[in-house]
């Protein structure tokens, strides 16, 4: 791609995003509208590239090199797809029905490890140990994942030291949500932040960020104002 | 903004003003921190340790599996991670083979080879040398399972469509021949890469996870699945502290510092005006845009 | 040969044979069956890959149905369109690293992509404003260890309270990891209950059968 045409990406991706910004000013407006539709149309077109190139690489590439079984997948694929006819969509169930059952397969024989044993294995070890640290974060993981467990029995009626542990339980889980949610929100800025970093280095791309972001603005307050909004936006 | 009234005063604005002024407060501070940044002081957790020591067990010529399991969104918050771990390895001399997760990785090697162009020269690290980029092979959980039971059955070309035969990938077999996995991840294929992969061949695994994904990450750390985490832009920033290369983490902290600050102020300034005058009228204005 | 097709009996039975091709070979392996259960996998793979075609033409009806309707909005599903089209086929006939399509995919998608997530931090923002009270002890709790994780999240927290390292490492390795720990657990009994529930033909919803549908 030559200079100008990176160059006319930076700027136009720049505008565009400050056009879906304006989702934030709570009103319907064209701008919305239009970045909206861009992102569903090439996003789509961008998924059916690379999906039907993967479908090539994988099927089509290894029937040529000798791997005659994967012509199933493609039929199978075929049949898949007639989901959508009126007449034949019951032809789809098959193939649904394999891979349905070679995905459980494929989650179940490795879920109950990784899920399940193996984290049930990290809480049940030996508390004790020479360093204060590790005896408290042990003990504390310990005694919240069996707490917090029978808050979640629902299928008996929760009395005496089982009620007890279930409150406790529940006040532990209001501490880990209040953790994990300033992790969520890190995660979030981190993602408003990182954007913002890469409109604003290298540094000429500053102007073109505040410049855009201030004709959004005034563009959305514009739209409400005059009532185009409504009118011009896709709902 | 609500004008102050004569009930309730500051009490009431504090909680009954427009929301989008919490939206542009949150522009300006983040805008203005980047900026003008002030160059904080910023502390190394024992997890970004932990992270580089593994990445330090690397040696010349291991092959390590790279796998962008990221949207775009998600790359901007993994930037400062990404881009570290990446000059680690070119540093170390390691082999790459790079995969994506989600189709708008394609766009990613541009960008983060851009950004490390410097790296790539000074070292002379060519693609399809030292590093092979196969493109989206991660659709669902069975692409991931076929392709570590039988990686060259799975895979025949790069994303450009150049065979991978005669290239370092002829020594990967299945996915138990790799040195070690490097992770990017918003959440898509990582909990298949652990089970068909980690649990199989017992790679060692180092994630590079987004901030949402970094509780369930610590539960799969503390159980031995993978045996280091790098959480968010904060550990992107560390490492590059670390590996002293700094770069958009870095940069990117003041605004962190200010943002995070911030949303503490509105809640401070929410709870005072709900106990200062919605709790105390009794009443319940319904705030927002009018 | 439709009612093949369309018999419940025949659906679940290719459901079971095809989970023990797979399921079997991780636990007894033997090379012919653990080939074969690779290759399974491999069009498996293949097979959900197609499901993108669906998708796409779902997209076709819905917008064709706004444009002959003339509803609101219905120049944006032209537009949708036209656009959908002109990635695809500059991608297919000019390559994914050139072009239109690499133009658009990094004028407008990655854009658009960062922008959509990032309206998050905004909202969770004026969530935190609108919604977190000190109401109950639980809620107090939730806001003391929220705080306390914060300030430790903002770098030049440490640098004056060193200490705050500890406490919002204990919370977060702990607490937060504990709740993970303890849905990840809940999750994967519900995720196997319903595998088995679906192998024993009690769940047929997912193949399109209703009640009493055979």
């Amino acid at each position: 791609m030559n200079e100008f045409l990176s160059f006319a990406a930076v700027v136009m991706g720049i505008f565009i995003s400050f056009c879906m910004y304006t989702t934030l000013y709570g009103k319907p407006n064209p701008l919305r509208s239009w970045a909206e539709y861009s992102y569903l149309g090439a996003g789509t077109g961008v998924s059916i590239v690379i999906g039907l190139t993967y479908i090539w690489n994988t099927a089509i590439l290894g029937i040529q090199a000798g791997d005659w079984i994967l012509i199933f997948s493609i039929i199978l694929g075929l049949m898949m797809v007639l989901r959508v006819h009126p007449t034949y969509s019951y032809v789809s169930r098959l193939p649904l029905a394999f891979t349905v059952g070679t995905g459980l397969a494929l989650s179940l024989r490795t879920q109950i490890f990784t899920s399940f044993t193996l984290q049930i294995r990290a809480v049940i070890v030996k508390l004790w140990t020479n360093v204060p640290l590790d005896l408290l974060y042990r003990v504390t993981i310990a005694v919240s994942v069996i707490t917090i467990l029978t808050f979640f029995l629902y299928t008996m009626e929760l009395s005496g030291p089982l009620f007890w542990t279930s409150r406790v339980g529940e006040h532990l889980m209001y501490i880990g949500f209040g953790a994990i949610f300033a992790q969520t929100f890190m995660g979030r800025l981190g993602l408003f932040i990182g954007y913002m970093e890469s409109l604003t280095t290298p540094t000429w791309k500053t102007p073109y960020t505040l410049a855009s972001a201030l004709i959004c603005l005034i563009a959305a307050i514009l739209f409400e104002r005059t009532g185009l909004g409504e009118k011009l936006s896709a709902g | 903004m609500n004008r102050m009234s004569d009930e309730g005063g500051i009490y009431k604005t504090m909680a009954t003003y427009d929301k989008r002024w919490v939206y542009v407060a949150l522009f300006v501070i983040v805008l203005y921190s980047l900026i003008r940044p002030i160059g904080m002081p910023i502390g190394i957790s024992a997890m970004t340790k932990n992270y580089k020591a593994q990445l330090d067990t690397l040696q010349e010529g291991d092959i390590v599996f790279s796998t962008w399991n990221m949207e775009f969104s998600g790359y901007m918050e993994l930037k400062p991670g990404v881009l570290a771990t990446h000059k680690m390895f070119i540093e170390k001399g390691v082999k790459l083979c790079i995969a994506f997760g989600h189709f708008e990785c394609v766009a990613l090697p541009p960008e983060i080879f851009k950004q490390i162009r410097t790296t790539l020269d000074e070292y002379d690290y060519t693609e399809g040398e030292d590093y092979i980029i196969i493109g989206y092979v991660f659709p669902n959980e069975a692409a991931v399972a076929a392709l570590a039971r039988d990686f060259h059955a799975n895979v025949r070309v790069d994303w450009k469509g150049n065979s991978i035969e005669g290239t370092f990938l002829d020594e990967i077999q299945n996915a138990g021949d790799f040195d070690m996995i490097s992770d990017y991840t918003t959440g898509l294929a990582t909990t298949f890469l652990i089970r068909h992969i980690v649990l199989e061949y017992d790679t060692p695994m180092v994630v590079n996870s987004i901030g949402v994904s970094v509780p369930g990450h610590l539960a799969n750390l503390d159980a031995g699945l993978i045996t280091a985490l790098l959480a968010s832009t904060r550990g992107g920033a560390e490492l590059e502290f670390l590996t002293n290369s700094p770069g958009p983490g870095l940069k990117s902290m003041d605004a962190f510092t200010f943002g995070h600050y911030s949303l503490i102020i509105f809640i401070i300034i929410g709870n005072i005006g709900h106990y200062g005058w919605t709790r105390r009228t009794g009443a319940r204005e319904r705030t927002g845009i009018k | 040969m439709s009612s093949f097709f369309k018999s419940r009996s025949a659906q679940i039975t290719v459901l079971i044979v095809s989970f023990l091709l797979v399921f079997i070979p991780y636990f007894i392996p033997w090379g012919p069956l653990d080939w074969f259960s690779g290759k399974l996998m491999t069009i498996a793979a293949v097979t959900n890959a197609f499901t993108i075609v669906i998708a796409v033409y779902s997209q076709f009806r819905r917008s064709g149905r706004f444009i002959n309707e003339r509803r609101k909005g219905w120049v944006y599903h032209i537009y949708l369109l036209v656009l959908l089209a002109v990635m695809t086929l500059s991608g297919f006939i000019f390559g994914q690293h050139e072009g239109a399509y690499q133009w658009i995919l990094l004028a407008v998608v990655t854009p658009l992509s960062s922008v959509i997530y990032g309206i998050l931090a905004f909202y969770m923002s004026s969530a935190g404003a609108r919604a977190f009270r000190a109401r109950s002890p639980q809620s107090a709790l939730l806001l003391i260890a929220g705080f306390v994780v914060l300030m430790y999240q903002a770098p030049l927290t440490g640098a004056f309270f060193p200490g705050i390292e500890g406490a919002a490492t204990y919370l977060t390795d702990t607490f937060g990891m504990s709740v993970s720990r303890m849905f990840s657990i809940s999750v994967s009994i519900g995720a196997i209950v319903l595998g088995v529930r679906m192998l024993t033909g009690k769940e047929v919803a997912f193949l399109g059968f209703g009640e009493g549908d055979e």
